[in-house]
């Protein structure tokens, strides 16, 4: 994997000899020999992709002597360009983490006991397909379930390939589906089920609900990298960022403004700028009269009158009431909604909320017109895999996928997957009981409310394998683990965008050989069809993962579309124009192009379609619907037929039991950590800055609160809800309301290496099973607490 | 001659802290465990210092990330009895590990607190020993150390430079934390050099460095944030 | 007559020539804790400087303490003794060797706690090897090498009619006494030359001392940090040691005189006079603990604001209020009335004083670290067992050490007594006469 010079001079690279040096001076002589040093060797840069998250970063991994000892962003890669988050930096410590599964190992002793018997790989997947084989013959192949996490690519679809010719409808994504990115409001408003991408760096004006942009965004690089851009990367312009949250969080701090707001109520906030807009004709006229759906009264076919959004938000949601609910006062409100509408292009960005909710936040986008348009949400086209031949099923598969699944989702009106209600139906056994259960990439005793709940489903289990290659609270649980290679040692494709909706691909390849006795969970996978035999391992004709990559790579060769990384995007913007969009990739085979892929780290589309409205509106009115038409039909039953049902509107959350519970209880994330990275003790040492927080979980508090409470800082309390109780450090902090008490997720391990294991508490063991119900995700802010010394 | 120099833009910062790990693996510098950590033994030779102001909810958070300044006139290395630490003729304040007697009196002395102190043997488990940079040798126990702005590199960069028969070229030596910025909002180079990116950004007008009364001269620039 | 005296003097003799069991407990005792001290610091050498509660940013603790601490004690001997003889004080002459032992012995401790302190100690060459001048550290080095080299040739120069007494009285350890009394006859040329160099070395050895703690006070002030950066740590800190040094010595004076009962050579007149010193210099400390502070008050600035209240109202308030109840509030009553300034009463007083300098070093040290300019996470520091040991051992090395001197030499110089009672009479009067009207003489 050599690269050329030319493409790395920038970083000091190519290949070179580390020197040794005494601590980096040599001034007055020379280091005697017991400063230590390692001895120098061959260095090389492997280009792959990150896999700490779902950013799609490209990296170069500084390999000196089959070391991996450094890895810095790939200048080459679109997404980050050079630049990293410390996440991707930290992954050196996941790959070396030394408490990794080395081997499969079998469960002895009791369940959840943590007794382990290493065994081999052909054991294991023997066990393995006598269980599969075993539960097809039965006739219950439906009973296979896999848990599937965070992760992308065609591993995806190599997984519901599987179940697909074995037979099973039971993929259940254990994932707040595609990482917290506010879908729903996209979903009612445009019809889009598929990922989008804000264009941030051509906003002028961003009003954040909420959305930790620099804390936790949902691809960490992609805000980062914007937010220098945003603020001074356009001459004479600089964005402005407001963020309404109820914490003062890191995007609160780099914000213009921070507004902190009552908990859940920033969808009446949204439509109280709302209000504010059409009230003072601040709107885009002309792109609501002509992209816009329900926005004044209609007639429908059955010479019915409905209300519009207009109307409806006019009456509805006068500043008055806004004020009181909110906790804002009017002059801001009145001042944000001229700013937002008058400072374009602007972009309002929500965070995973109650669906309508978020749609209230996309109708601010509605009003002034930015979507489909430089600095406003655009729809990225998807990339040009070749796909998959459609397999050839048996009777028992057929039959196995008649059956309902086991979430019911299809029943559901957003089509999410519902990992709760797996859980509730393997314990009641209505429709039916899983028998196998597979986890790839997911950890729900960890990352879901009610631990307990989950461990009672499991219990109902008789089979349960686990694909990490990290113990974790739920692998503790598991009879088999066959431990995945981590994502520096393995094959996989990385199928992204932009910001700016590009499509990219980065190109995922190994830059060590295993390190222990791990295999690629995709190689596995293909081991286990070939043992089942008949049509499941025909419909597997590949060798391995790396096979099944090249197949679909084919497709985008075949594509003649974009281009391997290499020029700077302004430069391949120049060139762009230049050819008048025409685009002559620099390949000419097949094998060219990969050779040059795994050079330059993947692929890219350096262009975005305005204006296809085929793709941008797939509502009914095949506009942006402020009246969502598209979630009527499968709404009727449960809601009525009244119109506010489908407009953008505000669902109140009762407080309960407000005098014995008297905060309301905050989760947040934090750069450094979500559920999988706390084996590295470099994101440990940098939890929370604001307040010099390290390897620990603490609640944050108002300072006048916790006068009150008698609390100072420093001390022990805990935390208790109607649902459990946590021992946390308390930490005063200017940034909480008085009545909101902010924790951070991401430790609390009962399990796992040195490094996680009991550090820390888990804040969602606090939270009941309280879910929305039209998504089935658990409701954010809406859990009660009491704090008292420990 | 050069006189390197810092420039960190606030207004782009995201305060990500990935600075703050990029140094970490690229100067080998130890694994402070949670029980270390709780007694403030961290090391992070660049470190976020947070200035928190006002009362909710006229509250302002500000997040400055801070490697060693650098200072042209350091009181850190006037008191060191062995010259451990000194101002090299390129203004990088220098740290010879095996020359520290571990006095820590450039610790006490440094205005910035941006020195630290090896408080036991820097220990890494066999599995991660080779994972170690090979450019920068691995601290014992009982010595300070600090932010080098990546000498190591500078060597480097030098060397290549003359077997590549040329000059040193501005891009040829950047720090580690520089480079990983995702935000862009750090900028390195020579301040010696009127039209160098950094000594442009020094002389603008959000520019200010730390402490700046007490003469000590940072190299380490900072633009304001907002307008 | 002859006879009498030499009974007289005897008993100074005694210590030298006769141990008792006591002495060997005690000194049982003293080892045991040595030892333990020993074992502590070579945990922490194995180990590093982690085992002491020291962290980032308090880099220096209780060693550094101790180090000003033990330094300042020193100054109890050659300085004040210097002063005595150079103002011709009469009662000077059964004390000043006590003194004058303190502070060859305790500079040791005060050296030894700097390198205790070291993270590197097997590379203290450097300092002699790499020597920096511009670091007050090695000012430091310089002057209380210089201190230490000067007090023990002022110690010895005094000693030697001694040692040669010893010599003559055929007892043990004759090899030895003959070795180090280099021939002294007693003749009146050895007197005269020997009086010249003391009174030399008494006058060299103020300068030095003066030095040696502003120097110490420079290694605080030198930096830039609050409540340390101050033009009057170097007056403040020398006044601190003199203060300390009297109340060690008055607590010295007080145990010899207990275990030998030296009860006529140490006289109650004698704790009153250093009594008077010490009342003096409680004064002088409070007079200038009180510009310091009011100037920082005054100033106002914030940083040194938050240090300042922190010892006032916050975290360091009792070992604020600790170190003026006990540096002024106990003493100055004691000290004030003619009637409680017996030996016992002057002993209270500086035991008590001893406490609160200790404390007040440690209010110089610590307070400011844990407050650096930068805003930092809380580190508190509390000094771990570790660092206790090596206190305790420090001490009881120090009373071993002193014991040990009291056995090989008399701790009250006799020849200086007998030169009194022989000659001061006629001298003081003579002297009365040069400066009193009326009687003088031309
Ligand atoms: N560094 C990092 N990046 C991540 C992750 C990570 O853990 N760490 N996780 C990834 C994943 S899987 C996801 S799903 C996304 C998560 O991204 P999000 O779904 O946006 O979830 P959170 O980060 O928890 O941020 C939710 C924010 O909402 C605020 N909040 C809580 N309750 C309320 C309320 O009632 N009203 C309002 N207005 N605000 C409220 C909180 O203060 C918090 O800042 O991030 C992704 N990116
Ligand atoms: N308290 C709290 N809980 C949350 C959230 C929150 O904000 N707060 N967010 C929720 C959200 S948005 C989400 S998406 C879920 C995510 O929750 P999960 O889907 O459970 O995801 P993770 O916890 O990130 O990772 C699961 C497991 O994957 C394993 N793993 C790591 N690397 C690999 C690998 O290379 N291969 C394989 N096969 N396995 C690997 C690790 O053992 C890890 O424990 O959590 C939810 N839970
Ligand atoms: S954003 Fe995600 S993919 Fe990019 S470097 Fe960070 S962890 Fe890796
Ligand atoms: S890496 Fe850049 S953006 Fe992130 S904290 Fe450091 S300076 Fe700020
Ligand atoms: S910041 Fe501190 S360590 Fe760095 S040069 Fe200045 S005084 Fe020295
Ligand atoms: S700790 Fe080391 S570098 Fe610092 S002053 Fe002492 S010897 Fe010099
Ligand atoms: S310049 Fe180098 S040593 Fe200094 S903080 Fe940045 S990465 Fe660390
Ligand atoms: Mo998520």
């Amino acid at each position: 994997m050599k690269l050329s010079r030319r493409d790395f001079l920038k970083m000091g690279g190519g290949i070179g000899v580390g020197i040794a040096l005494g601590g980096g001076f040599w001034k007055w002589g020379q280091p005697p020999p017991s400063s230590k040093l390692l001895p120098p060797g061959i260095e090389k840069w492997v280009p792959t992709v990150c896999g700490q998250c779902l950013g799609g970063c490209g990296i170069l991994v500084r390999m000196i002597d089959g070391w991996a000892t450094n890895i810095i962003g790939n200048p080459l890669h679109p997404i980050n360009r050079g630049a990293l988050c410390p996440k991707g930096i930290a992954a050196l410590q996941g790959l070396y983490d030394p408490d990794r599964i080395r081997s499969p190992l079998k469960r002895i002793g009791k369940r959840g006991e943590g007794r382990w018997q290493p065994i081999s790989w052909k054991e294991a997947i023997q066990e393995i397909s006598n269980q599969l084989r075993e539960l097809r013959e039965n006739g219950e192949p439906h009973k296979l379930v896999v848990l599937g996490g965070r992760y992308r690519g065609l591993m995806r679809l190599l997984w519901e390939r599987f179940l697909e010719v074995y037979g099973s409808p039971n993929y259940i994504d254990n994932q707040f589906r595609w990482d917290g990115i506010p879908m729903e409001g996209l979903f009612l408003t445009q019809g889009i089920h598929t990922l989008f991408t804000f264009d941030f760096e051509n906003v002028k004006y961003l009003l954040s609900f909420s959305a930790p942009l620099l804390d936790s965004y949902w691809f960490p690089i992609h805000a980062l990298k914007a937010f220098g851009q945003f603020r001074r990367g356009r001459t004479g312009q600089r964005g402005r960022l407001v963020q309404i949250e109820p914490r003062l969080s890191i995007t609160g701090m780099k914000a213009d403004e921070w507004i902190p707001i009552q908990p859940g109520t920033e969808g009446i906030l949204a439509l109280g700028i709302a209000h504010m807009i059409i009230k003072e004709g601040l709107y885009d006229k002309e792109f609501v009269l002509k992209n816009t759906f329900g926005f004044e009264n209609w007639v429908d076919s059955k010479e019915q009158t409905h209300i519009g959004f207009h109307d409806f938000v006019l009456s509805e949601f006068p500043p008055q009431r806004v004020s009181s609910k909110t906790g804002i006062p009017i002059d801001t409100i009145i001042r944000l909604s001229r700013e937002f509408a008058t400072n374009q292009p602007s972009l309002a960005i929500g965070y995973r909320d109650r669906p309508f909710h978020q749609m209230a936040v996309w109708a601010l986008n509605g009003l002034v017109g930015a979507i489909d348009r430089r600095g406003g949400i655009l729809i990225p086209k998807s990339i040009p895999f070749q796909p998959f031949p459609s397999p050839s099923k048996d009777r028992a598969a057929r039959k196995g996928l008649e059956r309902k699944r086991i979430d019911e989702v299809r029943e559901s009106p957003f089509g999410i997957d519902q990992p709760y209600l797996f859980a509730k139906n393997s314990i009641s056994g209505i429709p039916y009981r899983p028998k196998i259960l597979f986890l790839y990439y997911s950890n729900p005793f960890f990352s879901n409310p009610c631990p307990e709940f989950f461990q009672r489903a499991f219990d109902q289990i008789p089979f349960i394998v686990s694909f990490s290659p990290y113990m974790d609270d739920t692998t503790q649980y598991v009879d088999l683990i066959l431990p995945d290679h981590t994502p520096l040692e393995r094959w996989q494709d990385d199928p992204l965008f932009l910001n700016n909706g590009f499509p990219v691909l980065g190109i995922r390849q190994p830059v060590t050989p295993p390190i222990h006795q791990t295999r690629a969970t995709g190689d596995v996978l293909i081991d286990l069809a070939r043992s089942l035999g008949g049509e499941i391992e025909k419909a597997f004709p590949w060798k391995d993962f790396k096979e099944v990559l090249l197949y679909g790579l084919k497709g985008i060769y075949e594509s003649r579309r974009g281009d391997v990384f290499g020029l700077e995007y302004d430069e391949a913007w120049i060139r762009m124009l230049q050819r008048g969009g025409w685009w002559d990739p620099s390949y000419k085979s097949f094998e060219e192009f990969w050779e040059l892929l795994l050079e330059k780290g993947g692929w890219w589309d350096p262009i975005y379609e305005f204006g296809e409205r085929e793709r941008i509106y797939k509502t009914p009115s095949k506009k942006f619907e402020f009246y969502s038409q598209g979630i009527k039909g499968v709404l009727l039953s449960s809601k009525g037929e009244e119109d506010s049902s489908f407009l953008p509107h505000w669902e109140e959350s009762v407080p309960k039991e407000e005098e014995k519970y008297p905060f309301i209880l905050n989760i947040f994330k934090t750069m450094a950590l979500d559920g999988r990275n706390a084996n590295q003790p470099w994101l440990q040492g940098i939890l929370g800055p604001h307040l010099f927080e390290k390897w620990a979980t603490w609640v944050e508090i108002n300072p006048i609160t916790a006068s009150k409470y008698d609390i100072s800082d420093g001390d022990w309390v805990w935390v208790e809800s109607p649902h459990g109780k946590i021992k946390v450090k308390a930490r005063l902090y200017q940034g909480a309301m008085p009545h909101v008490v902010n924790i951070p997720f991401g430790n609390g391990h009962r399990t796992g290496g040195r490094w996680s294991k009991k550090i820390g508490e888990n804040p969602y063991r606090l939270l009941g099973l309280e879910l929305d119900s039209l998504t089935g995700q658990p409701i954010h802010g809406n859990t009660r607490v009491k704090i008292y010394k420990a | 001659m050069h006189r390197w120099g810092m420039v960190i833009d606030l207004d782009k910062c995201t305060a990500c802290q990935t600075c703050v790990v990029a140094c970490l693996a690229e100067n080998n510098i130890a694994l402070i465990g949670p029980e270390e950590s709780a007694k403030g033994r961290t090391i992070h030779w660049i470190e976020l210092v947070p200035y928190i102001q006002g009362e909710y909810p006229h509250v302002k958070v500000r997040l400055i990330p801070r490697p060693c300044m650098h200072c042209d006139h350091p009181p850190c290395t006037k008191v060191c009895p062995v010259y451990a630490t000194y101002l090299n003729e390129e203004g990088i304040v220098a740290q010879i590990n095996y020359r520290c007697i571990g006095c820590r009196y450039c610790t006490t002395a440094c205005p910035y607190t941006v020195k630290y102190f090896n408080w036991y043997e820097p220990r890494w488990p066999d599995e991660m020993r080779g994972a170690l940079n090979r450019d920068v040798s691995i601290r014992t126990k009982g010595v300070v150390e600090k932010c080098t702005f990546c000498h190591h590199r500078l060597l480097k960069a030098r060397e290549k430079a003359k077997a590549e028969g040329r000059d040193l070229l501005p891009e040829d030596y950047v720090p580690a934390c520089v480079e990983a910025c995702p935000s862009g909002a750090m900028y390195f180079g020579d301040l010696n050099d009127p039209f160098s990116t950094v000594s442009q950004l020094s002389r603008e007008r959000r520019a200010f460095r730390l402490m700046e009364d007490l003469g000590t001269e940072p190299k380490v620039y900072y633009l304001s944030e907002g307008m | 007559m002859e006879k009498i005296k030499r009974e007289e003097d005897a008993i100074l003799f005694e210590p030298v020539e006769r141990t008792g069991r006591s002495f060997y407990l005690t000194l049982s005792i003293l080892i045991i804790v040595i030892l333990w001290a020993v074992f502590a610091y070579q945990f922490q050498y194995r180990e590093g400087l982690g085992v002491t509660g020291l962290a980032r940013p308090i880099f220096w603790g209780v060693y550094i303490t101790n180090f000003v601490f033990f330094i300042g004690i020193s100054h109890a001997g050659t300085l004040i003794s210097a002063i005595l003889r150079l103002a011709k004080a009469e009662w000077r002459r059964s004390i000043t060797r006590s003194a004058e032992v303190i502070t060859v012995l305790v500079l040791f401790f005060g050296v030894g706690n700097i390198l205790m302190d070291l993270g590197r100690p097997d590379r203290m060459l450097n300092i002699i090897k790499y020597s920096q001048f511009q670091s007050p550290l090695l000012w430091d080095v310089s002057s209380i090498t210089v201190y230490l080299t000067a007090s023990s040739i002022y110690l010895y120069l005094p000693l030697i009619p001694d040692i040669a007494l010893l010599r003559d009285r055929n007892g043990k350890r004759r090899w030895f006494y003959r070795a180090l009394a280099l021939g002294w006859k007693g003749t009146e040329r050895q007197h005269r030359l020997l009086e010249k160099a003391i009174s030399f070395m008494a006058i060299l050895v103020i300068p030095v001392a003066v030095s040696v703690h502003t120097v110490v006070s420079f290694v605080f002030a030198m930096t830039i940090q609050p409540m340390w950066h101050s033009a009057i740590f170097g007056p403040y800190f020398v006044a601190g040691a003199i203060f300390s040094g009297i109340a060690a010595l008055i607590i010295a004076m007080n145990i010899i005189r207990k275990v030998y009962h030296l009860e006529e050579y140490l006289r109650p007149v004698h704790f009153n006079h250093l009594g008077i010193l010490l009342l003096v210099m409680t004064l002088l400390w409070f007079y200038f603990t009180f510009t310091e502070y009011l100037t920082t008050y005054y100033g106002g600035e914030p940083i040194h604001m938050t240090i300042f209240w922190m010892k006032f109202t916050g975290r360091f308030a009792p070992y604020f209020w600790g170190m003026f109840l006990f540096c002024f509030v106990i003493p100055l009553p004691i000290l004030s009335f003619k009637k409680t300034r017996t030996p016992l009463g002057t002993l209270i007083a500086s035991i008590s004083v001893i406490i609160g300098m200790w404390l007040e070093r440690y209010v110089i040290v610590v307070p400011t670290l844990t407050n650096p300019r930068l805003p930092n996470e809380m580190v508190i520091y509390f000094p771990t067992w570790i660092e206790w040991s090596m206190f305790a051992g420090c001490v009881s090395f120090f009373i071993l050490l002193y014991m040990i001197f009291t056995k090989l030499f008399p701790i009250v110089s006799i020849w200086e007594v007998r030169e009194g009672r022989e000659k001061s009479m006629i001298e003081v009067q003579e002297r009365i006469k040069t400066y009193l009207p009326g009687i003088g003489v031309e």
